[in-house]
């Protein structure tokens, strides 16, 4: 067990229909380290992504958060989640929701009924909300908007505000720059690896092997299998034309 | 394809969603006589199918059993096919009297009294012995502090408390009681929550008076002494507190038609097979158990004149 | 309703403003039970309990006795091929009269609109009509026989096919209808080629819900002696012979879990929208369209639809034929009683005021309680998997249950009237609304939820702020729809007494007092169309917000 670890996996075996979805795949990030995840469609990486969230629970293999085994029990385990941020490629905002709603659906696991109600009646924390969007160069007047009215770029940095106001301790991201222009997939990247410096951890699922520069590490995943695990600087073309091969490029 | 062709195409798929009603009705020519579901078509050298009914005012299955019982022997003794059919509703009885789906029907008083005022012609047949003085008991619960009393005056007690009759149409749970009420000084609004209760029948109201849902109610005293013998009654929580006097009640009521139908003289072989029920044959014996009866005797619709009357009077009959 | 969400205008800080959100909007309907639950102990008696712990014990023994069991299965028998009839010629009149109505078809077809307007209008009576008051005027006309039941489920259901088919066909997009007529394709062989195809799945789809809201109508008008199985359970539970009665629940329970599961599967296997989704003013995305691919789908389904109609006109012949149900017999009217001079000043002297705003409240109550406690429940067992189980069991129940027997058993524990009455129909309308939000449930939000749970939510929070926010709307606007059936419906629970004017309209028909129900039904079928017209507006306004 490492101490300065925020995630640990060690063996983890998903099943799937016919075969495993993970397969003994062991993977250590630590305070600081922002991973990049790579491997072509089917490698599992949105499984490895949704086990290390919570959502899945592996088959065999342990998993630990800072330090802390996954817990069995439902409520132990929320607690564990709390500190744990997801981005999710269609953002999953709540389009009925005002902005200040939705980052305020953040916080969701640290209130109990009384304030989420109120929440629905009257938004809570305009100042942190409006502080959460001055973050992330978004105007707080979008506060009382709802959700649906925002343009594509902004909605992506609300779905990162909501992660924010988790004050998580790892930021997962599930190919969040899949559908974006070049443009905007630059300023989310560079967001989310100033997010993710220590004491955060940051790991994120990449479809295509570029925009590797400001990453401290790639993990390459091919058939639920981890092929490689190293220093961004050691990626070469070999490496990933084995990772992808047999993929259209 | 042309023009026309395809006019011929859309027609006849039209026609086919037409025509598809008529192919899902069977033709019913071959079997109408035979099982008689469709009296009125009926021709006059079949024998048709005789449909005796009864307000439901008992359980489904005594009700089957019994009449049942009544098909056989009458189909035995008058040589006609005779048929039970189950209706569920006082006011589904009189109708379907009136329309001549229902051949002779064992009515209460006021639902008999309707029917044959529907049915210019039809008359009252026979009765049981009981019916020509028949009572209604009011029963409360204990624990409303109601207490048995022997003036009909004594009814004004029931003002403020819970009250309920028995089905809407009954004779012996509604429409004479409320006659009586009314007598006695009572209104319905008088009641707590100012309308009584109807329980649908004679069993639920002993129960739910029993229970405490309401704090009185009123019952056929037949149904009331027969649940008392049978120990179905829990005599701590609810009591009798008054006996109606004496009005005429059930009778099996017969269409005007039945002797064209069937010959000359066939209504009175009816009166008399059920006059002639005699407890030394076994059958005949079971049915009149299961009725309550010692015999039946004639009946007319004179008697019912004060029912008429009191059904009037209280808007049940216009 | 307000808008869901407070707008920035101007310079008023942000989060200043109060407004109710999506999610809670489902919610609010339960505040009704507030008030309801200061109402039920002046209302209740406790002596009934026991009756009704007897009741409830009974379901673990229903009588298996042959002949109980026998005349149940039979009951059954009829109640079933009753649904099956009156379904089959009502999609048939629906389809027929929904292509009369349709402004689309008048316009391509004669180039005038008046026509499908007043037949649209004219259409509005019979559905404005509850089937159980068409089976008693039709009892009344034709005599006590199995067509009578069959025609009184038919011409209702047939309106509202019409309704929701032309609603449909004027919605279609009309493009490639336009391509074939330029091409010179004569009008009636255009809208089919062009429109039947696109309709098809709608058409089918509903009229799947319709064959489960027939099974549910034939039930009810055997309680009011119509005939089959409504009819034993409703004598059985007034003779307290709880036993029996269960042996009749538990079939009937049968039959329409296997018939909603029938319904379900062919759906899924036809690629039919779901049921929440068909609103022609907002279809929604057809998510099995979507995964399957249209066109395969419609050419297998396709094949197995001709072959299931071919394998059901033979069924629905032999069900007519062991119903004895004999069309020629409905031509056959029956001479009206000798009729009193009509009393005219005595109906006037009728409290029409205090009728009409019992019926109000009965409906608004009943459809508030049906609307909210839904999604309440829903969210109160989200974390016991058993919980949900149970939920769903106590739905599927109060689905079966005619509405006037849930108020008969209702009576064993509380005081006849409104309140009475609405709880019984809430319970019904409940089972109806706590399926669909279930079923719609699993297509919406999911991964909005799952979002939210990742993040460490409490399963009844992510469930309120994940999928009740998109719930919300549609299901909202089938409340509202369903509140328009509520009314309809009020008239069968006027068995428990002082329900309004379905309490005055048996009460009428049991005295034959034909003035009285003329009027009756006519104030009757005026509130029905003006609650219609509300709801319709009500709905139109939430799915377009």
């Amino acid at each position: 067990m490492d101490p300065a670890a925020v995630l640990e996996l060690e063996g983890i075996h998903v099943r799937g229909r016919g075969q495993p979805r993970l397969e003994g795949v062991s993977l250590r990030l630590r305070a600081g380290e922002r991973v990049a995840l790579l491997g072509p469609s089917g490698a599992g990486k949105s499984t490895l992504l949704a086990v290390a969230n919570g959502l899945i629970a592996p088959d065999r293999g342990s998993l630990r958060w800072q330090g802390q085994e996954r817990a069995r029990r439902p409520r132990a385990r929320r607690r564990q989640q709390r500190r744990i941020g997801t981005l999710w490629q269609d953002l999953r905002l709540i389009e009925e929701l005002s902005v200040q709603q939705n980052l305020n659906a953040g916080r969701l696991a640290h209130w109990g009924w009384p304030r989420a109600l109120l929440n629905l009646l009257l938004p809570l924390e305009s100042d942190a909300c409006a502080a959460t969007l001055r973050r992330l160069d978004l105007d707080p007047a979008l506060l009382d908007q709802p959700v649906s009215a925002l343009s594509g770029g902004q909605r992506q940095r609300v779905a990162l505000g909501r992660l924010l106001r988790q004050e998580p301790m790892l930021l997962l991201a599930d190919e969040p720059l899949a559908s974006l222009d070049p443009r905007l997939a630059g300023e989310l990247l560079a967001l989310l690896l100033a997010e993710g410096r220590a004491p955060r951890a940051l790991l994120l699922s990449l479809h295509r092997p570029d925009l590797l520069a400001g990453f401290d590490r790639v993990v390459g995943l091919r058939t639920g299998r981890v092929q490689f695990d190293l220093p961004v600087g050691a990626v070469n073309p070999g490496l990933l034309a084995a990772l992808y091969a047999g993929e259209a490029p | 394809m042309t023009t026309r062709e395809r006019w011929a195409v859309a027609l006849a798929g039209l026609l086919l969603i037409g025509l598809l009603p008529t192919a899902c009705t069977p033709r019913t020519d071959g079997n109408a006589g035979a099982d008689g579901a469709t009296s009125e078509a009926a021709r006059p050298n079949e024998k048709r199918v005789l449909r005796i009914g009864a307000i439901p005012d008992q359980n489904p299955e005594k009700l089957n059993r019994l009449y049942g019982l009544v098909a056989d022997e009458l189909s035995e003794q008058l040589e006609v096919p005779v048929r039970f059919v189950p209706v569920t509703d006082y006011t589904a009885a009189v109708s379907a009297f009136r329309t001549g789906d229902l051949d002779l029907v064992w009515f209460g008083g006021l639902t008999g009294v309707q029917a044959w005022l529907q049915k210019p012609g039809a008359r009252a047949l026979a009765q049981r012995d009981i019916d020509r003085s028949f009572h209604s008991v009011f029963i409360a619960n204990p624990r409303s502090g109601l207490k048995p009393f022997e003036d009909q005056s004594g009814l004004q007690q029931l003002k403020g408390k819970r009250f309920t009759f028995g089905s809407e149409s009954s004779t012996s749970g509604r429409l004479m009681p409320q006659y009586y009420l009314t007598q006695a000084g009572v209104a319905l609004s008088d009641f707590a929550g100012g309308n009584p209760g109807f329980s649908g029948s004679h069993d639920a109201l002993i129960a739910l008076v029993q229970s405490g849902t309401y704090d009185a109610g009123v019952v056929n005293e037949e149904v009331w002494l027969s649940r008392l013998r049978e120990g179905k009654v829990d005599t701590d929580q609810v009591v009798a507190i008054w006996r109606t006097p004496g009005y005429a009640n059930y009778t099996w009521v017969v269409q005007p038609n039945l002797d064209e139908e069937y010959g000359r003289g066939f209504t009175e072989r009816l009166e008399q097979a059920f006059t002639s029920l005699s407890p030394d044959n076994p059958r005949q014996a079971q049915i009149l158990e299961l009725f309550g009866a010692e015999t039946f005797v004639p009946a007319s619709n004179e008697q019912y004149e004060a029912i008429e009357a009191v059904g009037r009077q209280i808007g049940k009959i216009r | 309703m307000s808008a869901g969400v407070a707008r920035a205008d101007g310079g008023r800080p942000p989060g200043s403003r109060i407004a109710v959100a999506a999610p809670l909007w489902v919610l609010l309907p339960a505040l009704v039970l507030v008030p309801l639950a200061l109402l039920l102990p002046g209302l209740s008696h406790g002596g009934g309990w026991s009756l009704v712990g007897q009741f409830a014990l009974a379901a673990l023994r229903p009588s298996l006795d042959p002949l109980v069991l026998s005349s149940a299965l039979r009951g059954l028998g009829v109640t079933v091929g009753m649904a099956l009839l009156g379904w089959a010629l009502s999609l048939v009149l629906g389809l027929m009269l929904g292509a009369l109505s349709s402004r689309l078809v008048w316009r391509q077809c004669s180039g005038r609109l008046w026509p499908a307007e007043l037949i649209r209008r004219l259409l509005a009576l019979p559905r404005s009509i509850h089937e159980l008051l068409w089976g008693l005027i039709l009892l009344q006309l034709v005599g006590l026989q199995p067509a009578v039941a069959v025609l009184a489920i038919a011409i209702p259901f047939g309106a509202l096919v019409a309704r929701v088919v032309s609603d449909q066909l004027d919605a279609l997009p009309t493009g490639s209808l336009e391509a074939l007529r330029s091409g010179g394709v004569a009008a009636p062989a255009a809208l089919l080629t062009a429109l039947g195809p696109p309709l098809l799945p709608q058409v089918l789809s509903y009229g799947g819900y319709r064959l489960e809201c027939a099974l549910r109508s034939a039930t009810l008008l055997g309680v009011f002696g119509l005939g089959g199985l409504g009819t034993e359970l409703r004598l059985t539970l007034q003779s307290l012979l709880f036993n029996e009665l269960w042996t009749g629940l538990w079939l009937l329970l049968a039959a329409m879990l296997l018939l909603e599961r029938l319904v379900g599967w062919l759906r899924r296997r036809w690629t039919m929208p779901a049921r929440l989704s068909l609103s022609p003013q907002a279809p929604a995305p057809n998510r099995h369209a979507a995964v399957n691919g249209n066109t395969s789908g419609v050419g297998r389904g396709g094949r197995e639809l001709v072959l299931a109609v071919a394998l059901l006109v033979p069924v629905l012949v032999a069900v007519a034929w062991n119903l004895e149900v004999d069309p020629r017999s409905l031509l056959r009217w029956q001479p009206l009683p000798p009729l009193p001079p009509a009393d005219w000043g005595a109906v006037a002297a009728l409290p029409w005021p205090t009728l009409v705003a019992n019926t109000l409240s009965l409906t608004l109550l009943a459809a508030a309680l049906a609307v909210g406690v839904a999604p309440l429940l829903l969210l109160l067992v989200r974390p016991w998997p058993l919980g949900r189980a149970a939920v769903q069991g106590l739905w599927a129940l109060g689905r079966l249950w005619p509405p006037p027997l849930i108020a008969l058993l209702l009576l064993f524990v509380l005081q006849p009237g409104v309140v009475t009455g609405a709880l019984a129909l809430a319970l019904h309308n409940l089972g109806v609304l706590g399926r669909l939000l279930l079923e719609s449930a699993e297509h919406r939000g999911e991964t909005t939820e799952q979002a939210l749970l990742s993040a460490g939510s409490g399963p009844r929070l992510a469930l309120l702020y994940g999928r009740f926010s998109a719930l919300a709307r549609p299901y909202l606007a089938y409340g509202a729809y369903r509140g328009d059936v509520i009314l309809r419906e009020s008239v069968v629970v006027g068995l428990v007494g002082a329900t309004g004017l379905g309490s005055q309209l048996l009460e009428a028909l049991s005295s034959f007092a034909v003035d009285e129900l003329a009027a009756l039904m006519v104030v009757y079928a005026a509130l029905t169309l003006l609650g219609e017209d509300l709801s319709d507006r009500l709905r139109r306004r939430l799915l377009a917000g």
